[in-house]
């Protein structure tokens, strides 16, 4: 998942007072297109940029329906998990909340979504990307509508590739294989997120690993593996063709990056306007480097859970269908270069036209999905505490996986 | 006890006097310097030039530590985001993050917000603790001790683990993104401190006063809020500050207790800024002297009195 | 404390015995008929002014803190964790499916070296902030009890840590430990001094923590002591220059004794502040790296929040374990200060 969404602040200008301002008439008729009434609370967790044009898009939908209030209400992404539960729990939670792909499971298994299969928030469901659609589905049903795909890529700086006389590596050998010629140029290839687990699973995916077999109830982390990228990792700071660092990674990635201190970086779309900010033209993006087997990165992204306990349910759920449309979808491309989740959208002229979502469509088609289990998001915790162990020093490559897996299997209970 | 007939003597100029005397004028501003402690001063004080100059520099060193911290978020403010990190005092001055931390958040709703609570929080808390405070200090009732150790107790409680329990409890009796779920919450952190403190504070005040009182036909009631209240000035102080900037700089229930912004308090709406996944340092230092500003004035009118109300208060716990 | 002299004494001793001693002090009557009273009421009315004075704490203590208290050394011996308690969805509920389990949660957690690599660091900790704390409080209190041209500006200077909140002061700490670009490693590099991975080394991690929990504190030391030590009749100090005592003599004889029970309380409480400080732990490092700085409370809100389903038994467990090693220091502590002779 993205741990850091980066860019800007959480926070943004938003005044509420949603209150509904119909103009066009039929209200107060149970006309034949079912009107629509009562108010929608939409729990929105993204950042700064982000959240004026949501706020926007999801105001619309009282034109649409004018009988129907939206109550748009920004949560910051650090709590925004635990916030749900502690709501649904209570009985206090939003009609719709921004879910992310691997908090789906989770909250389905509480209880806390409602089921959507054979509901109006289902809206042409063949159009959406497998991938996308894979992370809504937990044990047999349909728990939430994709909203946003995104995955990892690998951003460089273009300037100071030339310098070091280098392309873009395809491979992490690659990156090793130029850190004299980078040296020359005064910088260090790529600078590794050690503080931010979500980071790691491009080497996890590389070497062919995996966190967990969700199928098989195994936990393969600390397989062979999952060792040679834990190994593969330190092997990078160890030979410096990249720097770490176990605390403030966002920070010191983003400015290592924009003053020229690290060549690479690897990073997701919400990194664009901030690397683009930075570098401007010199600004490049290409897949991420290979492992010694294969090429992955993480597939990340946004979906739309309805509260099992709305009181609105039918406005809820077409407050779904409408943000999950494809217009809808076109509109935020448009403004935001998120990447869409129907492939009706990608046909768009418009999406067609976008440099990025043309950029990281083909990275997401490749992306890696992760095991969508309930316990998906508190996987992240022991593999986080390894790497800094491993990273301090205080472990070897191999501890640091077999630490990990015994952490996955206390928490899995009954896996292998 | 064993201090309590001693007489006090801080007699220093911005100092004040604990109340031992019934004077009430005695209490405020003091500004007068015990003949006694200037003599004492005299005679000790023949340091030598080494001496002096060792402890203003141990002093300034001290000083600048404890200033600096602060001093570097005010002057990180004024720089543009892309300078943040550098060395240089003034670089590209600007007050775009004030600017856009004023005007493009709800920062008057989140202030407007705090005020409300933390007002709200200090007018009661520093009430309850103190009728406590006097009722530990002045009556001797079954249930006293067990009083004193859970306002200890209290104090012991891991708030992390808390929250989740506190929540159900406020999401029950609807008090979610209500000011006084928050104003009771911050009530039971910061009143057991403030009576421990607060009946110490009272064992300063002497005895004779209560019974001048009631020899004037006072009730209890009367004799503690005509008489002994007007001299607890320097501990209502502390116990006011005290209650003022635990509600002002608390984060972490009002994130948890309140949704949306219009609901949020300045800490709470501003900590959006510094939290652990973004990079926003140049807002956030200029949102950080925004909510220090005004925690330093109100610290600043009370740090007179602090220094005699929390040493009475812990002379006598 | 003398009960001779306190005015509920008097106005009981006053009163006639039938239970309505409570009107001689002006004070409503008991209300009821006139029965013979029991001892409740007797009770009621001997001490009804302290107990209505009391009343609005005990009240919201027991609300606020004593429910989830309850509630909490309950769950520590169920297996209640987030998806087997009781919920309210819509207008479902869910009914709660957990088990009493005993003390296993206590066993579990005991077994584990987690719990005592957390308390041996948790411990150190927080010896190592309240003893730095109070000597350097100590000192600085004792520099500034004298007079010398600028010691108000030193004083305000001094205690400004105090009025800045604590959230932003950690923030603008870890802006300074920065390790590519905080200020410290620049002044260090300016020397010539490699930087020092402040936040990312373990041991340099503890430091820092310390360090910033220190400088948080002082402010608080320092002005108690301070007042403490003003507190101190100057006579003292001159009969023991007349005697002929030196200054550390003066210190270790008069000063010391004149500020032993503001410390002893000062001590008291930051030793329980610091033991569940987790603001500081939480927003300088979050307990990294790779646990080095969690302490107790940090670990125990990791259990409840972290993984899922939150477990919400263990979590009590840690909080009640927490609970349990601060109340036995404070009746340790409070033996120990009676032995001494100390009143409390």
């Amino acid at each position: 998942m993205r741990r850091s969404i980066g860019t800007t602040a959480v926070v943004a200008a938003l005044a509420l007072a949603a209150t509904a301002c119909g103009s066009d008439g039929d209200e107060g008729g149970g006309g034949a297109d079912g009107e629509l009434s009562g108010t929608v609370t939409y729990w929105d967790t993204s950042n700064e940029t982000e959240a004026e044009v949501f706020q926007a898009v999801a105001e619309d939908f009282e034109e649409q329906h004018p009988g129907v209030t939206v109550d748009y209400v920004n949560i910051g992404f650090d709590d925004a998990q635990n916030r749900f539960k502690n709501a649904a729990g209570a009985n206090e939670a939003p009609d719709v909340m921004r879910t992310e792909v691997a908090w789906v499971a989770d909250f389905a298994s509480l209880g806390y979504l409602y089921p959507l299969d054979d509901t109006a928030a289902l809206d042409d469901q063949d159009d959406f990307l497998d991938e996308a659609w894979a992370s809504t589905q937990y044990d047999g049903q349909t728990w939430a509508v994709p909203q946003v795909t995104d995955t990892l890529a690998l951003f460089y700086n273009q300037a100071l590739l030339d310098e070091a006389g280098v392309e873009p590596p395809a491979s992490l050998a690659e990156v090793e294989d130029a850190t004299a010629a980078f040296e020359e140029a005064g910088t260090t290839p790529l600078y590794v997120r050690g503080d931010d687990p979500y980071w790691f699973l491009p080497f996890l995916y590389g070497e062919g690993g995996d966190l967990v077999d969700a199928e098989a109830q195994q936990v393969t982390v600390d397989d062979a593996a999952g060792v040679a990228a834990f190994e593969q990792m330190q092997g990078l700071i160890d030979s410096g063709a990249a720097i770490t660092d176990t605390s403030e990674g966002w920070e010191n990635m983003m400015s290592s990056f924009a003053n020229g201190d690290v060549a690479m970086m690897i990073n997701g779309p919400w990194a664009i306007a901030d690397a683009t900010a930075a570098l401007g033209e010199d600004l490049g993006v290409a897949p991420v480097p290979a492992g010694g087997e294969a090429q992955g990165s993480p597939l990340g992204g946004w979906n739309y859970g309805v509260y099992a306990g709305t009181p609105d349910a039918d406005a809820s759920f077409e407050f779904v269908k409408y943000m999950a449309a494809a217009e809808t979808q076109t509109r935020i491309t448009e403004e935001l270069s998120l990447l869409p989740t129907r492939a009706s959208v990608y046909e768009d002229p418009a999406v067609q036209g976008n440099e990025m979502v043309q950029f990281f469509k083909p990275a997401v088609d490749v992306a890696h999905e992760r095991p969508w289990i309930p316990e998906a998001q508190s996987l992240f915790e022991p593999l986080r505490v390894s790497i800094e162990a491993m990273l301090t020093g205080s472990a070897a490559p191999d501890e640091a996986a077999s630490d990990t897996g015994d952490a996955y299997r206390d928490l899995l209970e009954d896996w292998s | 006890m064993a201090t309590h007939t001693t007489p006090r003597n801080g007699h220093e100029p911005e100092g004040t006097a604990p109340p031992v005397r019934p004077t009430p004028e005695a209490v405020p501003g003091g500004g007068l310097v015990g003949t006694g402690r200037a003599r004492r001063v005299r005679r000790r004080g023949e340091r030598s030039r080494a001496a002096s100059i060792g402890l203003h520099a141990t002093l300034l060193v001290a000083a600048l530590i404890a200033v600096f911290p602060p001093f570097w978020l005010l002057v990180t403010s004024f720089k543009p985001k892309a300078d943040t990190f550098t060395r240089s005092l003034v670089s590209n001055f600007t007050l775009d993050n004030y600017d856009h931390v004023i005007n493009d958040t709800e920062f008057l709703t989140w202030f407007g917000n705090s005020v409300l609570i933390v007002v709200i929080t200090t007018v009661i808390g520093v009430f309850i603790s103190s009728t406590t405070g006097y009722a530990l200090s002045r009556f001797r009732f079954p249930g006293m001790r067990p009083l004193l150790w859970t306002l200890l107790i209290t104090q012991m409680f891991p708030m992390a683990v808390l929250i989740v329990p506190l929540y159900n409890l406020m999401a029950r009796y609807g008090l979610l993104n209500q000011p006084t779920g928050l104003i009771v919450t911050y009530l039971t952190i910061a009143v057991p401190f403030c009576a421990w403190m607060m009946k110490g504070f009272f064992d300063t005040v002497p005895v004779s006063i209560d019974e001048s009182g009631r020899v004037d036909g006072l009730t209890p009631f009367g004799t503690f809020w005509r008489l002994i209240m007007p001299l607890a000035r320097p501990g209502l102080a502390v116990t006011g500050f005290y209650t003022f900037v635990t509600a002002w700089a608390e984060v972490a229930y009002a994130t948890a207790f309140m949704t949306g912004e219009q609901n949020l308090t300045l800490a709470g709406g501003l900590q959006t800024f510094v939290n652990q996944h973004t990079q926003d340092w140049h807002l956030m230092t200029a949102a950080a002297v925004l909510i220090a500003v005004p925690a330093t004035l109100v610290f600043g009118y009370a740090q007179r009195h602090l220094q005699s109300g929390l040493t009475a208060g812990a002379t006598k716990s | 404390m003398a009960d001779a002299v306190n005015p509920r004494g008097t106005a009981a001793t006053a009163a006639p015995r039938d239970g309505r001693p409570a009107e001689a002090a002006g004070a409503p009557r008991a209300r009821g008929p006139r029965r013979a009273p029991g001892r409740l009421r007797r009770k009621l009315a001997d001490y009804w002014y302290a107990w209505a004075m009391i009343a609005p704490v005990v009240l919201v203590i027991a609300v606020i803190i004593g429910w989830p208290l309850v509630r909490g050394i309950y769950l520590s011996l169920t297996d209640a964790d987030e998806s087997n308690v009781e919920r309210t969805i819509g207008v479902n509920t869910i009914p709660a499916t957990y088990d009493f389990v005993g003390l296993e949660n206590y066993a579990d957690i005991l077994r584990d070296n987690t719990f005592w690599d957390r308390l041996g660091w948790t411990v150190v900790w927080t010896v190592a902030c309240v003893s730095i704390t109070f000597l350097i409080g100590l000192g600085l209190a004792n520099m500034l009890n004298r007079n010398f041209r600028g010691r108000a500006a030193y004083r305000m200077a001094l205690i400004l840590p105090w009025a800045i909140p604590a959230f932003v002061s950690v923030f603008a700490w870890r802006m300074l430990y920065n390790e590519r670009n905080g200020i410290l490693n620049s002044l260090l590099e300016g020397r010539g001094i490699d930087g020092i991975a402040w936040l990312s080394d373990p041991v340099w991690a503890k430091i820092a923590v310390i360090a910033t929990n220190v400088w948080l504190g002082v402010p608080f030391m320092l002005i108690a002591i301070l007042g403490a030590l003003q507190s101190i009749p100057g006579e003292q100090y001159e009969a023991a220059e007349m005697d002929g005592a030196n200054a550390w003599q003066r210190f270790w004889n008069i000063t010391l004794p004149g500020i032993s029970s503001v410390s002893m309380t000062v001590v008291l409480l930051s030793t329980i502040w610091t033991f569940n400080m987790f603001p500081v732990i939480y927003l300088l490092t979050r307990g990294g790296p790779a646990g080095s700085t969690d302490i107790l409370v940090t670990e125990a809100f990791r259990l409840a929040f972290v993984a899922s389903p939150r477990d919400f038994a263990n979590s009590a467990a840690w909080g009640v374990l927490i609970l349990l090693l601060l109340v036995l220091f404070a009746i340790s502590y409070r033996r120990a200060l009676r032995r001494q002779g100390e009143v409390w």
